[in-house]
């Protein structure tokens, strides 16, 4: 789905494209999290990797991107780099490098230490934000400093999804980008890519409950919701509108 | 082998295998032996294992225990009686065991002081000691603990959970031994569920332990089918069931039983009447006896009739309620109270239906049908002091449907037909458990293990397949090698076939772990934003999108959950779809159903012939010809019950012509009174657990052919489909269409589908995943909330499903819900049976729903003290009812 003349909305995938930067954005990867709930007693079949690795190749096919920004939580845990993390980590360098793509990521509290292998995984990492053409990213933890030549913010965090209610009676959460403005200025919220970061359905809760201190400031119920599923990519309209259903 | 024993031994004969002292004892304080004991004595002598039923009071602890006691004071006499367990005792009650210690104190002590009066001083030279028992539960102290390891107790008595412990004990195993005997008590109430299984794992592990056979003693007040019971008790050696003698004397104890209502009309009776009416029936029987213990079927229904009794008679602290919510203490203390003889009545939920002695109830009443025979007889059965009094029982009754079950289950009682148990098979949850446990205790060939798993009757025919892949999953093998170390719980070589333990950790996830009882959890449950009250987990489990339940005095329509939160919308409708208590109420017994099958067509086939030209015809209108009157008589009913049966079936009859028998579903389309709902119900008199799995069945297949949605109520006595703009139509060909095509996706596929993505399949998955060890509760020193669980468990269920549908955690929550919450044997029976034509088919079309039918179209109402809203419109539709049976006699004149 085109977003605008330089942006898209891979069909199907929790991913964005950028034409002028031949990049793809993708956000809240959690790398490790299985591993990390099996070091607390719950022994999660291993899946999120695996996902995320089938989702790049196939947008990397669709597109021949040469890059790819991560806008913050590449890994799960805060304090530490834990051995699963690590493992996760090297093989996803690992398909990258081999796909000749070079990686970037907005670095958050979940991902302290990967400044540590960064070289061993040829990625670059941004304090905060990174400013790439007119395209602002950040992860959406804290308010970035928004320059003048911003065209479009872009960030992660928030994880987020609407609850849709079907004819059978069934609630069906649907991963989503958002789509809107914050101080006047275009703003895209990414879908989380990991496979376990379900989220929260932001039009069952009222905004107050939202993560993000950007929906502080700007009103969720104005921004677009873009779902992502069974292999296409819908826009559902406004929040607002969605809470009604 | 299974023989059941024939005939009683002589009192002499039983006697003179007894050492001399413990003989002594005995006579000096029984007089004779009680039926049970006639048998037991001398076979136990003779280490030959033992299946006992025989009724509450009728001595039959003793008649496991005495012959062990012989022994024991005969090894004490030869002076070489060691500080080694001789006996293990396990029931499912703590509460029993403390009994059961208290109870055996006094005879060894009372044996070994004949002993040592005769014998003085040479009790130290021969070194004769006394006979020792401990008790080991949860409630253990670690002190006591201790010295049991260090001195054990000759007959140790313990639970499923403690012994599981044991059996992995490195040091305490040691002082097992030696043991000779295991007794299991209340059987009944371990061969049915998964604590059961796990015992039976236990027991045979310990068997492989010790090297030598045991004599195995069961014990159970009502157990059908015994067969089963004794092959869950005894086992198998390889192919060869073990040897086991069955001593049935179950029915030593005389019943004086009756159903009753205290009305004579069960419609039209004004509540307050009916309220008066059942207190003055329940105050009169209780001023009559000393103790009198009632049955509620539901805990708040335990509050209300205290509350009652107390506000109307003026009963001060002479009444107390029993029942599961509350503390401990004071339970015990009712207990303690019901004992010394100090209270006029009890009332309780379920909670004093097994166990402990309670001391001399002379009369039990029970409110409401409790939707069994066997829970009928084992709550009756707690009254009358002896085996040789009469246990006097009296259920009161206030719908017309409750009094016929209650009628037909106390018939049945009384001719000793009871309900069968079912043993799980094949369980792989608590099988997981134990293969964790044996890798702690040595390496094992897979085959070896198997086999020993085999040996159990609850895993007899589990495949080696299954028990491959539970090997496989726990070796941690579902995530790549460089994972294994954490998620496996076992290590396994596949090529050697050989598997053992894995680091250090698993013997403390295995000790924290264990067990078979999942957590209970309260919901929230939200309106809106606003958090409104919370129900338990089991009610959630039940609900169905677009249910409508009761919580705080409101009606809510129930729109979905997460987590351990409800969300819901208030309700526009007049009735529940979901009554309050549902989870508390049982379903009722296959068997049973049956049996009231039977009873309605040879009642409507009796009264069928007094029907000429749909219309009533006898000797003198309206009064119960006499040839009917005869018949209702043998049954154990008053005679304001027989009025009300009597005119339910004639109401029924001359209604619509047609009565539902267990042989005859009757398919019933008709309209509501009052709304625009179409019903289309299925009067299939087959139980609770079977008609869900019929019901669901039969609304997917139904909804695809008519493509529309359908509402859906199960109940005991059918089911009901609703739709509100489309009329919901069935005839022969549409049904028998119906059933080919249930057939040729078969049932079990059908309803794996349709329970994959609901409430209860996430929730009962994160059960059997902990029991699995797949969620550990405790590791690590983490103790993980059930809320965090089950947030763990939908992720988890995802991605196991991801990587394997067959994930043996997953075909096990399948098998619990398909086997345990729904009878899927028995629906398949039924299939089975309308196919060939065995049970038949009817469908009519009515103007209103038929008498039948009214209590499970206001099935939400159906509470012992009914709601005042239920009443109103049950009579309304009676009143109809009634209108049209008349007009048609008018037009006919």
């Amino acid at each position: 789905m085109r977003l605008t003349s330089d942006v898209e909305l891979l069909e199907g995938l929790p991913v964005a494209y950028i034409r002028s930067l031949d990049m793809l954005v993708v956000s809240d990867l959690h790398l490790g999290y299985e591993g990390a709930m099996a070091n607390k007693g719950t022994f999660i079949p291993k899946v999120n990797l695996r996902h995320i690795l089938e989702t790049l190749g196939n947008a990397l096919n669709m597109t021949k991107a040469k890059k790819i920004m991560i806008t913050g939580d590449i890994k799960n845990t805060f304090s530490d780099v834990i051995t699963d993390e690590l493992n996760e980590l090297f093989d996803l360098a690992d398909f990258l490098k081999k796909h000749n793509v070079e990686t970037a990521l907005v670095k958050t509290k979940h991902d302290n230490f990967v400044e540590r292998y960064s070289e061993r995984m040829r990625l670059k990492v941004y304090k905060d934000q990174a400013e790439l053409g007119n395209y602002l990213f950040f992860h959406g933890d804290t308010e970035p400093e928004i320059g003048d030549k911003t065209s479009m913010m872009i960030m992660g965090h928030e994880h987020p999804t609407i609850g849709i209610t079907g004819n059978s009676g069934k609630r069906e959460r649907l991963r989503c980008f958002l789509y809107g403005e914050f101080n006047r200025v275009p703003l895209l919220v990414m879908p989380a890519m990991g496979y376990f970061s379900s989220g929260v359905e932001v039009n069952a809760i009222p905004a107050s409950e939202l993560l993000s201190p950007m929906f502080k400031r700007t009103e969720i119920d104005s921004m677009r919701a873009i779902a992502v599923g069974y292999g296409s990519t819908v826009d559902f309209g406004k929040v607002a509108e969605l809470r009604k259903v | 082998m299974l023989n059941y024993a024939e005939k009683p031994f002589d009192d002499s004969e039983s006697l003179g295998v007894l050492n001399p002292y413990v003989r002594e004892w005995f006579t000096k304080n029984f007089g004779k032996l009680t039926p049970p004991q006639k048998y037991a004595f001398k076979l136990i002598c003779e280490n030959k294992s033992l299946l006992v039923t025989a009724p509450t009071g009728s001595g039959k602890t003793l008649s496991a225990f005495l012959s062990i006691i012989s022994r024991l004071f005969d090894y004490s006499l030869q002076g070489k009686l060691k500080d080694k367990v001789y006996c293990i005792y396990v029931s499912p009650l703590r509460a029993l065991n403390n009994d059961i210690y208290k109870n055996l104190t006094r005879p060894l002590e009372e044996v070994y002081s004949l002993i040592m009066k005769e014998k003085g001083v040479d009790i130290l030279k021969s070194n004769i000691r006394q006979v020792t028992i401990g008790v080991r539960t949860g409630d253990t102290s670690q002190q006591e603990r201790h010295r049991q390891l260090v001195r054990p107790p000759n007959i140790l008595v313990t639970t499923p959970e403690s012994l599981a412990i044991m059996i992995n004990s490195e040091k305490f195993v040691e002082n097992l031994k030696s043991a000779e005997f295991v007794i299991i008590d209340e059987i009944h109430e371990l061969a049915n569920n998964k604590r059961g299984v796990h015992l039976a794992l236990s027991v045979e592990r310990l068997k492989e332990i010790i090297g030598h056979r045991m004599v195995m003693i069961g014990m159970g007040a009502t157990l059908y089918p015994l067969d089963e019971a004794a092959k869950y008790l005894v086992g198998y050696s390889g192919e060869q069931l073990n040897d086991c003698t069955i001593v049935d004397a179950s029915w030593s104890k005389k019943l004086d039983i009756k159903a009753m209502s205290p009305v004579k009309d069960m419609i039209y009776t004004k509540e307050e009447e009916i309220e008066d009416a059942l207190y003055k029936e329940m105050d009169s029987i209780i001023k009559k006896g000393k103790t009198t213990l009632i049955f509620t079927n539901t805990r708040s229904g335990t509050e209300r009739v205290v509350f009652n009794l107390k506000k109307r008679f003026g009963y001060g602290e002479g009444i107390a309620a029993h029942h599961g919510s509350l503390s401990r203490e004071s339970r015990l203390e009712v207990e303690e109270l019901l004992k010394k003889g100090a209270l006029k009545c009890v009332v309780s939920s379920t909670s004093l239906e097994l166990g402990m002695d309670i001391g001399a109830v002379d009369n039990v009443l029970q409110l409401g049908s409790p939707k069994s025979v066997t829970r009928a007889i084992q709550r009756i059965g707690r009254a009358g002091h002896s085996f040789e009094s009469v246990a006097k029982g009296e259920m009161i009754v206030l719908n017309r449907d409750d009094l016929v079950e209650c009628t037909i289950m106390l018939d049945a009682a009384l001719k000793h037909h009871l309900d069968a148990f079912l043993t799980p098979k094949n369980a792989l949850d608590v099988l997981a458990q134990h293969i964790v446990g044996m890798s702690l205790t040595k390496k094992w060939n897979t085959d070896e293990a198997y086999a020993l798993v085999r040996n159990t009757y609850p895993y007899h025919t589990l495949s080696k397949d299954d028990f491959t892949a539970l090997l496989n999953y726990l070796a941690g093998n579902y995530v790549g090698l460089e994972s294994r170390r954490v998620y496996g719980k076992i290590w396994y070589d596949e090529k050697e076939g050989v598997f053992g333990r894995r680091g250090k950790l698993a013997r403390v996830i295995y000790m924290l772990n264990l067990g078979t009882i999942p957590d209970e959890v309260a919901i929230d449950v939200h309106s809106g934003n606003k958090r409104i009250g919370s129900i338990e987990e089991e009610f959630l489990m039940q609900l169905k999108v677009g249910d409508v339940f009761t919580l705080g005095g409101k009606l809510y329509r129930f729109d979905h959950a997460s987590g351990m939160n409800c969300y819901v919308t208030e309700a526009q409708t007049s009735a529940p779809t979901i009554p309050p208590w549902f989870s508390e109420q049982l379903p009722l017994s296959f068997e049973l159903a049956n049996n009231i099958g039977e009873f309605r067509k040879e009642f409507a086939g009796r009264l069928g012939a007094y029907i000429k030209n749909g219309k009533f015809r006898s000797p003198r209108t309206a009064r119960i010809p006499k040839e009917i009157d005869d018949y209702l008589g043998t049954l154990p009913i008053d005679d304001n019950a027989k009025h009300a049966i009597f005119g339910y079936f004639l109401e029924q009859l001359l209604f619509c012509g047609a009565v539902p028998t267990n042989k005859q579903i009757l398919v019933e389309a008709t309209k509501d009174i009052e709304s625009d709902t179409n019903y289309l119900i299925f009067h299939a008199l087959y139980g609770r657990r079977v008609n869900d799995a019929l019901a669901r069945a039969f609304a997917i297949v139904l909804s695809d052919m008519l493509s529309t949605d359908i509402g859906m109520m199960v109940g005991d006595n059918g089911f009901v489909f609703s739709t509100e703009d489309e009329k919901l139509d069935m005839n022969d060909k549409l049904f028998d269409a119906v059933i080919a095509e249930i057939d040729a996706t078969g049932i079990a596929q059908m309803l794996r589908r349709n329970i994959r993505r609901t409430e209860i399949m996430k929730r009962r998955f994160r059960q059997v995943a902990a029991r699995s060890f797949m969620i550990l509760r405790n590791y690590k020193g983490y103790k993980i909330t059930v809320r965090r669980q089950q947030v763990n468990s939908q992720l988890l269920l995802k991605a196991a499903e991801e990587i394997d549908p067959n994930f043996p955690v997953i075909k096990e929550t399948y098998r619990e819900i398909l086997n345990e919450v729904m009878d899927l044997p028995n629906a398949q029976r039924v299939l089975d049976e309308l196919r060939n034509k065995e049970i038949k088919h009817k469908h009519i079309t009515t103007p209103l729903p038929s008498p039948f039918s009214h209590s499970m179209i206001t099935f939400g109402h159906a509470d012992v003290v009914m709601m005042n809203e239920r009443r109103t419109y049950l009579q309304k539709l009676h009143r109809m009812v009634m209108k049209k049976i008349r007009g048609a006699d008018e037009t006919d004149k």
